[in-house]
Formats: C-alpha cells, sequence, structure tokens
C-alpha cells in the first residue's frame, strides 16, 4: 500500500503570543501569523492555492467571515486561490487539517496549503458566555444537560479514573503543570512564564475533584498559521523542512458517556498506524507535544504512545524527566495548560512546535539534535485521537 | 404545584425518541433500548442499532443497578445554573444490563465516593413533566 510518509512536508511556520490582548483585532492576527508562515517557508504568496481556516469558537460573525474566504482576500490571493474551507473538529482540527492539506498536496489538487487559526477567547468572550459554552457543547442535550456536566467536570472524571486505574498520585499530576511551566518560561509566545511547583498546584482549592484550580488551563487570545507542500517543493524552497511522515487517529464518540471505558486500548491503533507508516518507534522520539487542555491527558497520551508504561507516565514526569534538559522532552511550548487556551488554537499550537522544533527555531528551548517529534491532538470531550509524526529527514 | 416554577436547572430536550425514555423516568422505569435484530444493548436511545442498522428496536426496563465508572465532585466553576447547587456528585454509572448512564450520586457522603462502588436508581421529580433518574450507593455500602 502507498503510504503519504514522506511525501510532504511543512514548510513555514506563524505565530503570535498567546495571552490577553484586547486591542490586537482578530484579522491582524490571523494575517500576520499567515505572512510570518510565508516569509518562513521562502514561499512565493501566490504559490498558495489552497486555504484552511480553523473555526473560531469566541465570536460567531468572525468565524462566518473566515468561512467566506477572508483570508484569500487580505493576502491577495484572488487570482491564484481555488479553495477556501474551514476545517473544525475543536481540539483535533490541527490533526484533521494537516490530514487534508497533505491528501491535496500529494495528489496534486493543490500545490501549496497554507492553515490559520485565530481566535479571541480570552478578551473576545465573557467568562459567564464561556462556562456556558464549556457546558453546552458535546454533551447530549436529551439525556446529559440535567445532571451539570462542563470541560471541568470532564476533567474530574478523566483525572478520577485514570488515578483510579494506576495509582498515579495528585502530586505527579500536579508535576505536569510544573514541567509545562518551566517550558513556558523558555516561549516568547507563552501566556504564563511564571514558575509554579507541583506543591502549589496540590495545595490550591479543589474545583471538580480530584482537579484543582491550578491544574485548569486559561482561556486566552492567539493565532498560528502553517503552510503544507509537497516534498519536491519542499526542498526546492527550504533547508529546514518538517517532513511529515505517519499519522493515524481514531474518531469513537460525541458524548463522555459513550466514550470507550478503556481509551487507551480504544485509540492505541492511532498509534501503532502512525508509527508504523513512519517507520519508527516510541524509542526514537526525541520530542513528544502532546495536547493537554488537563495534565492527566497528557500523561493518557504518553501511555498510548507507548512513551511511558502503562501507570508509569505520573512518576516519569515526577522525576524531571519531561522537563527542561530531560531525557523526554514533553509539550515544549507549556501546551495550553501554560502557553494558554485560544479555543480549537491549542493543537495548532502544539502542531506548530512539532514543526519548529524539527526545523530547529525554537531559540531557547530548543531540543538538541531532534531527528523525529511525535504530536497529538483531541477534540470534544475525547472524541477522537491522532497522532503525527514528523522528522527531519525522510 | 410551587415546585414546577422553582426548578431553575436545565431540562431534559425532549424529542419524539427521548420523550419514550423521560415517560419511563415519569412512571420510575429506567428504560434503555435492545435490537430485537442481533441483542444489541442500545443507550442513548438511537433510530437505529448501532451494530446492525436495524430498526427494529425495543424498550426495556433496567433494574436499575450497576457501578460508578467515574465521578467528580464539583465545588466551583460549575454551570451557571449549577452554581447555587455546589457541591454536587456528577458521575457516568455502568448498568448491570451493559449500558451507560451519566447522573448525580446523591443521598451519600461525596467523600466517600469510589470508582467501581455498587450504586442503585432513585427518582426525584423536577417538575410536573420531568422525573430525574438519579443514583445512590447500594444498602450496606
Amino acid at each position: 500500500m502507498s503510504t503519504i510518509r514522506g511525501k510532504a512536508a511543512i514548510v513555514g511556520i506563524g505565530e503570535v503570543p498567546t495571552g490577553m490582548y484586547p486591542d490586537r483585532s482578530f484579522i491582524d492576527a490571523a494575517i500576520s501569523v499567515s505572512a510570518d508562515a510565508i516569509k518562513d517557508a521562502g514561499i512565493n504568496k501566490n504559490d498558495i492555492d489552497t486555504v484552511i481556516p480553523i473555526g473560531v469558537v469566541a465570536n460567531s460573525l468572525d468565524n462566518a467571515n473566515m468561512v467566506c474566504s477572508w483570508v484569500v482576500e487580505e493576502l491577495g490571493l484572488g487570482s491564484v486561490a481555488k479553495s477556501n474551507f474551514q476545517l473544525m473538529s475543536g481540539g483535533s482540527s490541527s490533526a484533521n487539517a494537516l490530514k487534508v492539506a497533505t491528501a491535496l498536496v500529494t495528489t496534486g489538487l493543490s500545490k501549496a496549503v497554507l492553515v490559520v487559526h485565530s481566535d479571541r477567547m480570552g478578551t473576545g468572550l465573557d467568562l459567564n458566555a464561556a462556562i456556558t459554552m464549556f457546558a453546552k457543547a458535546s454533551i447530549s442535550q436529551e439525556y446529559e444537560a440535567p445532571f451539570g456536566f462542563s470541560q471541568l467536570a470532564l476533567a474530574g472524571m478523566l483525572q478520577q479514573r485514570y488515578m483510579y486505574d494506576t495509582g498515579t498520585t495528585e502530586r505527579q499530576i500536579a508535576s505536569v503543570v510544573e514541567s509545562l511551566r518551566k517550558w513556558a518560561m523558555l516561549n516568547p509566545n507563552a501566556m504564563m512564564k511564571k514558575e509554579r511547583s507541583a506543591d502549589e498546584v496540590v495545595d490550591s482549592p479543589m474545583l471538580s475533584s480530584p482537579v484543582r484550580k491550578r491544574m485548569m488551563n486559561i482561556l486566552a487570545d492567539g493565532a498560528a498559521a502553517f503552510i503544507v507542500t509537497t516534498k519536491e517543493r519542499a526542498d526546492d524552497m527550504t533547508d529546514t523542512p518538517a517532513y511529515i511522515l505517519g499519522m493515524g487517529s481514531r474518531c469513537t464518540n460525541f458524548t463522555v458517556t459513550a466514550q470507550p471505558t478503556n481509551i487507551i486500548k480504544a485509540w492505541g491503533p492511532a498509534a501503532k498506524e502512525a508509527y508504523e507508516m513512519a517507520s519508527v518507534g516510541p524509542k526514537d522520539i526525541g520530542v513528544a507535544e502532546l495536547y493537554d487542555a488537563f495534565p492527566t491527558f497528557i500523561l493518557i497520551s504518553m501511555e498510548i504512545l507507548d512513551l511511558c508504561k502503562r501507570g508509569e507516565a505520573g512518576k516519569f514526569v515526577e522525576d524531571g524527566h519531561t522537563s527542561p534538559g530531560g531525557k523526554l522532552p514533553v509539550s515544549t511550548n507549556g501546551a495550553m495548560m501554560a502557553q494558554g487556551h485560544t479555543g480549537a488554537g491549542g493543537g495548532v499550537a502544539i502542531l506548530v512546535e512539532a514543526a519548529r522544533q524539527i526545523m530547529g527555531k525554537a531559540g531557547e528551548r530548543q531540543v538538541k539534535d531532534v531527528k523525529y517529534v511525535v504530536e497529538t491532538a483531541s477534540g470534544g470531550v475525547g472524541m477522537d485521537f491522532h497522532v503525527g509524526i514528523l522528522g527531519r529527514e525522510v | 404545584m410551587t415546585q414546577t416554577n422553582e426548578y431553575t436547572k436545565p431540562l431534559p430536550l425532549i424529542t419524539g425518541l427521548s420523550k419514550i425514555f423521560w415517560d419511563g423516568c415519569k412512571e420510575n422505569k429506567l428504560l434503555y433500548q435492545e435490537c430485537k435484530d442481533c441483542g444489541e444493548v442500545i443507550f442513548f436511545p438511537k433510530m437505529f442499532c448501532t451494530n446492525c442498522m436495524s430498526q427494529n428496536l425495543g424498550w426495556k426496563e433496567s433494574k436499575g443497578k450497576g457501578k460508578i465508572h467515574t465521578f467528580t465532585v464539583t465545588y466551583d466553576m460549575a454551570p451557571p445554573e449549577f452554581m447555587p447547587h455546589v457541591p454536587y456528585a456528577l458521575a457516568i454509572i455502568a448498568l448491570d444490563e451493559g449500558f451507560r448512564f451519566m447522573s448525580n450520586i446523591v443521598e451519600c457522603d461525596f467523600d466517600k465516593i469510589s470508582c467501581d462502588m455498587p450504586v442503585e436508581v432513585v427518582f426525584e421529580r423536577a417538575t410536573d413533566e420531568i422525573t430525574l433518574p438519579k443514583f445512590r450507593p447500594t444498602n450496606g455500602n
């Protein structure tokens, strides 16, 4: 069977700082990250014939306008673009966009694809609206709505069962926050650049057991973009392509009530497929850019990816192995827990960071001699799981 | 009934299909579906069997007993309508018949709730139209 292994690459990335930026307009952020990605790739902007805007959560009019080719007009692509269409699968939009972009360029339907995300979850959405949204989306109105479910309760239920199944301690889970903050301190685009110890996390108030206040992410404004093209074009235009070597995914459910009881088993094949397509194994991975939303999900993802044995991820993190200088750096942008939660952008940021590490452009937090990066994403209440492997060489 | 006007939390969306389930609850019955062609247990209720796509689905009454798959006790940052009611315990219950249901755990000390704890259904009237199935620890636990 022919695969896409090494046939396409991320050639350029752009990102603005994540945080509270009331004076930064939605479209200015979207266009500036697109321009940065074009410049970074060294691509002629007129070679971009497909634009994929990711769904916007904070403002429905901005979302509708992105659907209606706003970026095509702003970038002056009107004489060359063939398609502009939105891609939205919540937190996994990054992975699905990478999948679609890769398919488009490797089949010859597109020369180059620009994927762009912008959202103003920090200053464009008020707190009550945010709570309502995070308590109403992705739940069954017929059967779940009467009982008080929310994304926070989701985090509580996931962590509760994980701790019960594995014996992972609260402090080990808190260590994920400590590790992510250490990375964020090295990331100029991160929001939470203050050190946060695991003990401080454990001492913070209980919100929805066993999730404490400092295990929560914070909503933020942010934008990021990346450009995908074929290997041949990539090799002509840049010295630092991030080759797309493998991807795998599983989409299992809408509600958390219907989520598979054993998500490690249900989503494991996504990792297996990605590794097999890339012809690499867990031991080859230099950096793991793992989607979070909340800390337990990083531990579960490490186990799905076979980076740790079942139940051992918490100790691995507590021992410092995922922090700067550790043997397996994890989520080197700080992920949503420390870079900030930008709606569907958390996955885009983690994918852009994966490409950045492969390209060798991660500044102070650059991990040395990275050959392969694994990255993940998940949407909804944990409705799916996507694994991608990027490499420096094919 | 004054209580009808006082209920401020969200009520379930009633559709042609969900009405059958909620009418069951009003009679203190917890209903689920079973495919008459392949035997698949189906919940939440569906139009088509999720295994064989048959529309030949029947309703059965659950005994209302099961175990807590997972749970959380929410103390803060609840959805706005639930803020006056914190703390409350939310759980996913694995019923003995092989389906799962999201509900609240009631009539117990929240600190004593654990995963895999046996629970049983108890029906709580919300309004004239809606009765909510909730769960409490089974006697002896």
